[in-house]
């Protein structure tokens, strides 16, 4: 094992909570992230967004402080309270100095433990998330990823934003947030981490007395890790947009969940096809060859269920049809014949050469921590993670690829002006014409 | 890793170990030594950026960033980028209007094979029509992503050009439309020989070498090179703003919006610290002046005081912004008039010692913060050292906002943020049909 990997210590609180901790000694820093592990899968499906204004509302208001009061005493630390959805988690993180580490454990404790709900707090929250979607949907690559997760999830449990979409800004309420919280806080189904410079046995003494007694609430919902009964026909969808200048283009296909024993030739296989910068063959396509972009990306989005396979990029509204039809040819042509040795020793080379810059910093190794406990990786994943990667053969990274990337069965969204681009798209396949969210 | 002693952490201060070098041929070396992980940040800052241009060749520093992962005389496109990849690295470079860096974080091993490539595409930079046109089409795609098609993108070009009558800060970074347009492959070779020297370079190593092993390695790969000697250096200054301008930004949105700017200062002025605390003091947080007075209660979706905190901070004096996004329903010249009333209070009640307490602890934090990655303590040393000459000063830095008194945050809010000294944008949302009539956005 690298000298440099840090040992990671585990204590279970006599309330069942896990605790997890790394000391770090870089700079006087720390890192508190509380971790629910139910995320916005979770959110009724008339109610986008009830996971992350659950976990946003907590930091509106305690039973010891108001909104404003509770603002000052962790900014007054330097610190900064994050509390955010995510799909399969909730995260409430309070990171600050080394120096503030006992005030800082007692305001996220307080913050999980004993959330004042405020009634007056919540409109003033629904106006914030209006304006926030105002702003968002004018973005184009924003509303092109909102758009094609929810085209292409059909109401299953990942279809819709983390942060909520137009209609829940009626839709929810704050019983919604309350009940939200009273099921899926509990211990059982939570982990606490601290990295820091914070010795253990302060963490763990600190750790006792302000969580050992929370008895939240329960039982959680079930997991979901089934994949969705259907996703959206494979197709060419489009949504109009006249006063752009680009169109963003998102497709994909349903990919696999994280425990699937594909993942390690998965990443390998994506890394050469789209992940890899520079050193991916959309990259090498599409922008160095033939400039007609800025920047591609595809990615297996790997969560407790089935999430999507998705390549995203953007273009001049001319040459939307091109990209498009180049993005399929790239992607057949690693489905068929895999890839090269040299193309896979160097994308292994890259995860083992990079893997100690993902332990650089607190807030790094405590996201690592929580996907770990999350997934259930088991305590010395990142003691095997350099094997693992390097263990990965050329055969199995073909089948990988074989099994599972469908080119010929693509969900493809594009959002641009159809003037510019339909006739061009309509030679590679029936343009279906979508309305707005 | 070493385990965490119990520290006395409340006086705690950056104590980061610089060690300079000169090369003859005019190259500065800064190496920082840090053995916590077996991995360096190596940094090469050229002092060029979109301050050294001229209308009419605007963006040829930021394409030429782009130009120089096209290829040498031995490497095709983009292998310089791979070629590092394949051992772990993080490649990538970025352009300001003071200078364009690039940098290279990876394992401690491959640090020579960095050098030799960066050395490599210095002395031996493939630059050919095709290469040339392709990348040019790449930074055109950029612009519409950054600017055209971004919300905010324009609104902020048009309020820099409206603030900025003779200084090159005027202009975007990124380029104007028709000057990306029109740039040559000639343009680029005569910038390339003025600018891509050891004289004009500053390299930055950051992490677990040696420093003398660090100069030795330097010194091999780039001690050959011929430098022309610095760039003349290059003095340019917006004159005083006498009266408010304002100027109204037709596009579609869902929003309405305003944004504003007033002349302050550069890096290398005292009153940098306190401006960049009272921007905190405004804005940063939920418990800052702007957040409590407009967003919590739902009149702005979005408003912010924003002045990059040193290093960060412009060379030569810069724009203190607001950035104001009405919430919808509600009066953005309401908005506007209110924040203004709200600045003007500041002004003359002044603040409380427990908000300017609050901006320092937040400033400490986000100080210590980037100081545990090396990448982040070499840009912090290196970009001390190209924009004011001293190094050293990030050394100092938690002390400078904490000698900052009340009195200094009113003095500045009112020798800065005046009427006078104001430029103001206002974004007014049109139809796509009103859009389209208006004519292209570029």
């Amino acid at each position: 094992m690298a000298e440099y990997i840090p040992p990671l210590y585990q204590e279970t609180l006599a309330n069942g909570l896990n605790l997890l901790g790394v000391e770090y000694s870089r700079v006087p820093w720390v890192s508190l992230t509380f971790m629910v592990k139910r995320g916005a899968e979770c959110d009724p499906p008339d109610k986008a967004g009830v996971a992350d204004w659950t976990a946003e509302f907590l930091t509106l208001g305690t039973a010891r402080r108001s909104q404003r009061q509770l603002a000052e005493d962790v900014e007054a630390l330097g610190a900064r309270l994050k509390a955010r959805a995510g799909w399969d988690a909730t995260y409430i993180s309070l990171e600050g100095l080394a120096e503030d580490f006992t005030a800082l454990m007692t305001l996220l404790a307080e913050v999980v433990q004993t959330p004042r709900f405020p009634e007056e707090e919540f409109p003033l929250l629904r106006e914030r998330r209006r304006a926030e979607l105002a702003q968002v949907l004018d973005d184009p690559r924003e509303l092109a990823t909102r758009y094609f997760q929810r085209l292409f999830f059909q109401g299953a449990p990942y279809g819709h934003a983390v942060r909520g979409e137009p209609e829940s800004l009626e839709a929810i309420t704050l019983v919604d947030l309350v009940a939200h919280y009273g099921r899926e806080y509990t211990p059982e189904a939570a982990t606490l981490v601290v990295v820091g410079m914070v010795p253990r046995e302060q963490v763990v003494q600190e750790a006792g007395r302000t969580w050992g007694g929370w008895r939240g609430g329960g039982p959680a919902s079930p997991t979901y890790t089934a994949a969705p009964s259907r996703t959206c026909p494979p197709g060419l969808y489009l949504l109009d947009r006249p006063e752009l200048a680009q169109s963003e283009i998102r497709l994909g296909h349903l990919g696999v969940p994280r425990q699937h024993s594909d993942f390690f030739p998965l990443r390998l296989v994506n890394y050469i096809l789209g992940e890899g910068g520079f050193s991916s063959r959309l990259m090498l396509r599409i922008r160095s060859e033939l400039g007609l972009t800025y920047g591609i990306r595809s990615r297996f989005h790997f969560r407790r269920a089935p999430g999507p396979f998705t390549v995203a990029t953007f273009t001049p509204a001319e040459n939307t049809g091109r990209v498009v039809r180049e993005i399929q040819a790239v992607m057949q042509e690693v489905k068929e014949n895999g890839v090269t040795l040299q193309e896979l020793t160097e994308a292994q080379s890259y995860y083992v050469g990079h893997f100690p810059l993902s332990l650089e910093t607190p807030w790094a190794l405590a996201r690592q921590i929580a996907t770990i406990d999350l997934h259930e990786l088991g305590w010395d994943y990142l003691c095997r993670y350099c094997e693992q990667i390097k263990g990965v053969t050329l055969g199995a990274a073909a089948q990988a690829a074989k099994a599972h990337l469908q080119p010929e069965a693509l969900v493809t969204l594009v959002v641009g002006p159809a003037a510019k681009i339909s006739q061009d798209l309509g030679e590679l396949a029936p343009v279906i014409q979508v309305g707005e969210i | 890793m070493t385990r965490a002693e119990p520290l006395n952490l409340s006086g705690w201060q950056p104590a980061i170990d610089i060690v300079p070098y000169r090369l003859e041929n005019g190259l500065h070396l800064l190496v920082v030594p840090d053995e916590s992980l077996p991995v360096v940040s190596l940094q090469l800052h050229y002092q060029v950026g979109s301050r050294n241009e001229l209308p009419g060749i605007t963006g040829i520093s930021h394409l030429f960033e782009h130009l120089m992962f096209r290829g040498t005389k031995e490497l095709g496109p983009e292998e310089f980028a791979r070629l590092l990849q394949a051992k772990g690295g993080e490649i990538n470079a970025f352009t300001t209007k003071d200078h364009t860096s690039y940098f290279e974080n990876l394992p401690k091993e491959h640090l020579e094979l960095a050098l030799s490539l960066e050395v490599d595409r210095l002395a031996n930079l493939k630059l050919d029509e095709e290469n040339f046109q392709t990348e040019k089409e790449v930074v055109i795609s950029e612009r519409k992503l950054r600017s055209v098609d971004s919300p905010f993108g324009l609104v902020e070009e048009q309020l820099y050009s409206l603030a900025y009558t003779q200084h090159p800060y005027q202009w975007p970074v990124i380029g104007r439309a028709q000057d990306l347009r029109r740039l040559t492959l000639a343009d680029c070779l005569a910038y390339y020989r003025t600018y891509y020297h050891p004289g004009n370079l500053t390299v930055v190593i950051a992490g677990d070498v040696r420093p003398e092993e660090a100069r030795e390695l330097v010194e091999k790969h780039f001690g050959s090179l011929k430098s022309p000697g610095s760039p003349a250096p290059l003095e340019v200054r917006e004159p005083p703003q006498r009266g408010e301008r304002r100027s109204v930004f037709k596009k579609v949105s869902q929003v309405e919006a305003f944004f504003a700017g007033f002349h302050v200062v550069g890096l290398d002025h005292p009153d940098i610290y306190p401006l960049t605390l009272l921007a905190v003091v405004l804005s940063g947080g939920r418990a800052s002046r702007l957040y409590q007075e407009f967003v919590r209660p739902g009149r702005a979706a979005d408003l912010e005081a924003y002045l990059a905190p040193p290093p960060w901070s412009a060379r030569d004096p810069d724009l203190f912004l607001i950035r104001a996004v009405a919430a919808p329903g509600t009066d953005l010249a309401g908005l506007e008039a209110d924040l203004w009333s709200s600045l003007e209070r500041l002004k003359t009640e002044g603040l409380q010692e427990a908000e300017l307490a609050r901006a320092k602890k937040i400033l400490k934090a986000q100080t210590v913060q980037g100081l545990a990655q090396n990448f982040y303590r070499g840009l912090m040393v290196g970009l001390f050292y190209l924009k004011t000459g001293d190094a050293q000063r990030i050394n100092g830095l938690l002390q400078y906002y904490e000698q900052v008194t009340r009195d200094d945050l009113i003095r500045v809010a009112r020798n800065y943020l005046r009427e006078d000294n104001r430029s103001v944008v206002i974004l007014k949302p049109v139809s796509a049909e009103e859009s389209l009539a208006l004519g292209e956005l570029a």
